[in-house]
């Protein structure tokens, strides 16, 4: 386009970097005279008239009561009517849209400001932003403060292979590997979970309790999560932590904090994100209770209806895989935590089920988690049904051999003796010499 | 010559030996301890001071130096006053505060920096030209004095303005110990002539042609509203102060033996010693009463005052003008209401309007209000202290912040200290504007921040405007003032218009002091972070806020003081204990600046631990070139990255 020419702000004193419109001569498009004064600049010191030195079609690109910085283009002029479009979505300047708008005076009309820290946690904490709505600022603790931030549950990696790989090196072949790129809630989440892994201080230890039949017995107890051993575990791990004290805790800084209260929290991720659900009290409820807390948790999770209350001030976390096909994990310790349970799947053919527990050495020991692992089995597994015969008592009605002196693992058949009374045969009676 | 000697009236031969017994008292007052400090006496020279001094009408004025006894004797006559403030007493003329050098008393001053009285004769001279009363002023200096620059940059100002101001010249051959053909090169008079003032000559060995001499200079001045320079030659019989004298006794002796009251007595004993029996007897009865009476007690020299400060906080308002052109409508508003109103300063006349425009139209509106000067910084503010003291509000822009270094005598040994070394009989209202700051390419010398260096100066107030409240407000209480006030702007402020930042996320809001506060701080959240600027500086940290939160994730609150000497101790120090951090930024370098006045009287004054630091720029001469100027002045980048380091 033949632009004859063109208008931009000019340096007229040192101490105007921008200059106010105050005057548009003409109409948009309109044709003006070499010699027309076609626009006036008001400056700190005076007004400025520009002149047209063509003559030509008149281009606005300005409004009158704006600022322009020095070297905007606020005009021009043209050889054509034509050339100059009068859609009022004109190429050329923008003003800075609200720079002479008045300011509020105590109202936040702005939006809320996130300080980087602030985005991180959120983002690794999976909260959204609208929780702060009518916040001016939310800083990091802003967030800590509404916010218990996730653990993560991984699968034991094998020997020699660091837990975190690190990313490709830029020098890695293409053809060789694909380059996939951590989201920043993953690296976030693992900068974050370093601060009590990087401790270096975690230790786990492992063991197993029995489950055969424990579901049997314990099924006519639940309502809803039949063959979930999960209300039983927090259920007993919460009585527990009342008296393992340094397992419900945290170190910060050379100091152990423990937390007044048992709120216990499990980890869920049925796609809407992981997340560790906090059961409140959970040491003063009863089993119905701790389940019904579970179900009515979860479905707020389903549901995404949970309070930031629902998912802060976790004490201490269970992770359970029972699920998966899991034999054995560790467990990563959350933020502000001494330790986690970890629940691998029970082994369908030992009829057992591994418990990991990881904790903070800084803040306890493994005689105390050994200790506290050993109470928890034992509890665990008084709900296994008790045995229906005592093997002392029961003799083969033949030979008269008792039971526990038998040799045989198949035991002893159950038979009815000739008189009509019940009876017992041994294997060795029952086969024949 | 003893015809001529005898012809001259006996009164002026009693008040010239008042004189000499008077500061013969003060040497054996010396001698015995009860003069504290020092004394330069004038005997030998006493018939300068009747020539001059004797001869103006009360109206008249005089400003005199370090050797100024003669002078005060003569114009005041009295006696009284001069030996109770040398003795240090309360009804002393300046209550024993100032002594020897610092006598004030009607229309008479001295001070003892030599030169620096001459300026600001020259503008209490102006003074009475512009009120159009016909009185006139004398201002003496001795031919020491002819090695000050302030001198001739006066001579100039004084001659091209036509200012009824008489110099005398009185020259004893030496400046201090050094005779004068070591010092002094040319010819004395030829100086002030080079300037197109007519000079006169005359000496105190013929007194009575001096009297006519000194009668003829001080009516032309007056008929003619025109300076005149009258060179003096006399000899001090004594040493320059007690017993600093290295001179040939042949020397000494020789004019002794010229000296006319040496002749008088040995001519006329009779009269002289009756004379002297009376004057002595009178000198006697005043110093043994004198030595009677109290000194002043330092609750009526001073007392730690403070200004309660006016916590009412209301918003801070947008106003769409430039700070630049703000000033210029409020002084030129007060122009036209106010004739005791002057504005000088170096180009400020139409239509140029000073170098930053502030003074723009003003000489148009009210030419004889309103006076550009020569290049001469020390010279304008001496004549605007001397303005002051006669009645008038005199504004002064120095171009550059830079130039205060040239004006700094005139700040500190005078502005600063008339008020109290004159027992507070004189106000000297003076106001000085300079713009400071850099960011605008000047280089070293056009770009530095020097507010440390004024602020340091006591009992001058230094104020800093900023782009949050309009600067009219803040001149409206410096107008009000009484006393010396400095009021720095900033360079680049001078094209913003008032708060115009877009900080929707902060309550921007101000006090009800006179020079108010201006605090902004988070909407609704508790500010972990409480930052003190000021000036320039403020706007640069306040469009750094939401910065600052979001990549150090503290809260920042940011306060603003106008007044800078003397800061909001108590507002700054609750803020730094709720946040529990003090950051403190300026312009200028950090070391003994703002920045550490401000902590170290927070941290005096609190018991709470606060984690506190300054940002000020590097201890370097400010580079022109930008990328470097951007640095060394702290941008953007370095005050985030120093904060980060601090806090974080």
């Amino acid at each position: 386009m033949p632009v004859l020419q063109e208008i931009k702000v000019p340096l007229l004193a040192v101490n105007d970097t921008t200059l106010t419109v105050v005057q548009l001569n003409f109409p948009n498009a309109q044709q003006v005279e070499a010699g027309d004064i076609v626009l006036v600049f008001e400056t700190s010191k005076t007004v400025y008239e520009v002149v047209a030195e063509v003559s030509g079609y008149i281009e606005y690109f300005a409004e009158v009561g704006k600022d322009y910085a020095v070297n905007e283009t606020v005009a021009r002029i043209v050889s054509a009517v034509d050339q100059i479009n009068t859609h009022p979505s004109q190429p050329g300047p923008t003003p800075r849209p609200g720079r002479n708008s008045p300011l509020p005076e105590i109202e936040l009309q702005g939006e809320t400001l996130f300080s980087k820290a602030a985005e991180r946690l959120l983002v690794s904490a999976g909260l959204e932003k609208s929780l702060f709505r009518s916040r001016d600022f939310v800083s990091k603790s802003d967030v800590e403060s509404l916010s218990q931030p996730v653990p993560v549950t991984t699968l034991k990696k094998a020997p020699g292979i660091p837990a975190l790989s690190p990313l490709v090196p830029a020098e890695a072949d293409p053809e060789k590997v694909s380059v996939q790129k951590l989201s920043a809630s993953k690296r976030k989440e693992i900068e974050y979970l370093g601060g009590v892994q990087e401790g270096g201080l975690v230790s786990t230890l492992h063991t197993s309790f029995k489950t055969s039949g424990l579901q049997v017995a314990l099924n006519p107890s639940l309502r809803i999560l039949k063959n979930s051993m999960l209300p039983l575990i927090i259920y007993e791990v919460s009585r527990l932590l009342v008296k393992y004290p340094l397992l419900n805790a945290y170190y910060h800084d050379g100091q152990v904090f423990m937390y007044r209260h048992v709120n216990p929290g499990f980890a869920i991720d049925s796609g809407k994100g992981l997340k560790v659900l906090k059961v409140q009290g959970a040491a003063e409820q009863s089993l119905q209770e701790t389940e019904s807390a579970i179900v009515a948790l979860s479905e707020l999770y389903l549901e995404d209806k949970l309070a930031v209350t629902d998912i802060s001030e976790v004490t201490f976390t269970i992770t359970d895989l029972t699920a998966e096909s899991v034999t054995l994990f560790n467990p990563l310790i959350n933020y502000r935590n001494s330790a986690i349970l970890g629940i691998s799947a029970p082994d369908q053919v030992l009829e057992t089920c591994m418990v990991s527990l990881a904790f903070d050495h800084r803040v306890t020991e493994g005689k105390l988690v050994s200790r506290f692992l050993g109470e928890l089995v034992r509890r665990l597994e008084s709900y296994l049904p008790g045995p229906a015969y005592k093997a002392s008592k029961i003799t083969c009605s033949n030979c008269l051999a008792p039971l526990n002196q038998e040799q045989n693992s198949i035991g002893f058949v159950k038979c009815i003796q000739p008189s009509g009374a019940e009876g017992y045969i041994c294997q060795r009676c029952f086969n024949g010499f | 010559m003893l015809t001529e000697k005898t012809s001259l009236s006996h009164r002026h031969i009693k008040d010239a030996l008042r004189i000499r017994k008077v500061e013969e008292k003060f040497l054996e007052l010396f001698s015995q301890g009860k003069l504290n400090g020092t004394v330069h006496t004038c005997v030998g020279q006493e018939f300068s001071a009747i020539a001059f001094a004797g001869q103006l009408k009360k109206q008249d004025f005089i400003f005199s130096n370090h050797r100024c006894h003669g002078h005060y004797i003569a114009f005041t006559g009295d006696a009284r006053g001069l030996l109770a403030e040398l003795l240090g007493k309360a009804s002393g003329t300046s209550g024993g505060i100032g002594s020897s050098q610092h006598l004030c008393k009607g229309n008479f001053y001295s001070n003892g920096i030599q030169g620096g009285i001459v300026p600001v004769a020259a503008g209490y001279a102006l003074a009475n030209k512009l009120k159009g009363n016909a009185a006139i002023g004398i201002v003496f200096i001795g031919d020491g004095t002819l090695g000050e620059g302030v001198l001739y940059e006066t001579m100039n100002i004084i001659s091209k303005w036509e200012i009824p101001l008489l110099i005398v010249c009185e020259n004893n051959f030496f400046a201090q110990s050094t005779p004068q053909d070591i010092n002094l090169a040319g010819d004395i008079t030829s100086r002030a002539a080079a300037f197109g003032i007519k000079t006169s000559k005359g000496d105190t060995w013929n007194p009575d042609q001096l009297i006519a001499g000194a009668k003829e200079a001080i009516d032309y001045v007056r008929e003619n509203s025109r300076p005149l320079f009258f060179l003096v030659d006399t000899y001090r019989l004594n040493a320059h102060s007690k017993g600093d004298d290295d001179r040939d006794p042949a020397e000494v002796k020789g004019f002794r033996d010229r000296d006319f009251l040496e002749i008088f007595q040995q001519t006329t004993p009779a009269y002289y010693d009756l004379y002297q029996d009376a004057i002595s007897q009178e000198i006697d009865s005043m110093v043994i009463d004198i030595l009677a009476e109290e000194e002043m007690e330092i609750d009526q020299y001073y007392s730690s005052t403070t200004v309660p400060a006016d916590n009412s906080w209301q918003p801070v308002l947008p106003v769409n003008k430039r700070q630049a052109e703000l000033i210029n409508t409020f002084f030129r508003t007060k122009l036209q209401a106010l004739d005791n109103l002057i504005f000088l300063g170096e180009d400020i006349h139409s239509p140029y309007g000073g170098a930053f425009k502030v003074t723009r139209d003003l000489s148009a509106l009210k030419p004889k209000q309103v006076f550009t000067t020569p290049i001469s910084e020390a010279a304008i503010t001496g004549m605007s202290n001397g303005l002051a003291l006669n009645g008038y509000k005199p504004f002064l822009e120095i171009m550059f912040g830079d130039f205060m270094t040239l004006a700094f005598d005139q700040i500190v040994n005078h502005a600063s200290k008339f008020h109290h070394m004159f027992n507070k009989q004189v106000n000297c209202p003076v106001v000085i504007r300079t713009p400071m700051g850099a960011r605008r390419g000047y280089g070293p010398t056009h770009s530095q921040t020097l507010d440390k260096f004024l602020v340091g100066i006591d009992n001058v107030k230094t104020v800093a405007i900023n782009t949050f409240i309009d600067p009219g407000l803040i001149y409206e209480s410096v107008l009000a003032e009484q006393h010396p006030v400095i009021v720095i702007e900033n360079k680049s402020d001078y094209g913003k218009k008032i708060f115009q930042h877009q900080l929707t996320n902060f309550i921007a809001e101000r006090n009800g002091d006179r020079y108010p506060v201006v605090r902004l701080r988070p909407v609704n959240s508790a500010p972990t972070l409480t930052i003190v600027a000021y000036g320039g500086m403020a706007d640069i940290m306040a469009g750094l806020l939401n910065d600052i939160f979001m990549e150090s994730d503290l809260k920042p609150e940011l306060f603003i003081p106008s007044l800078i000497s003397a800061l909001p101790l108590e507002l700054i120090r609750n803020a730094a204990e709720a946040s529990g951090r003090l950051l403190v930024a300026e312009e200028g370098t950090s070391f003994a600046g703002l920045g550490s006045e401000i902590i170290t009287a927070v941290m005096e004054s609190t018991t709470c631990s606060i984690n506190a630091k300054r940002i000020g720029a590097y201890p370097v001469p400010v580079p022109s070139v930008k990328s470097l100027e951007n640095i060394v002045i702290p941008n953007k980048e370095r005050i985030l990255n120093e904060i980060l380091l601090k806090f974080s």
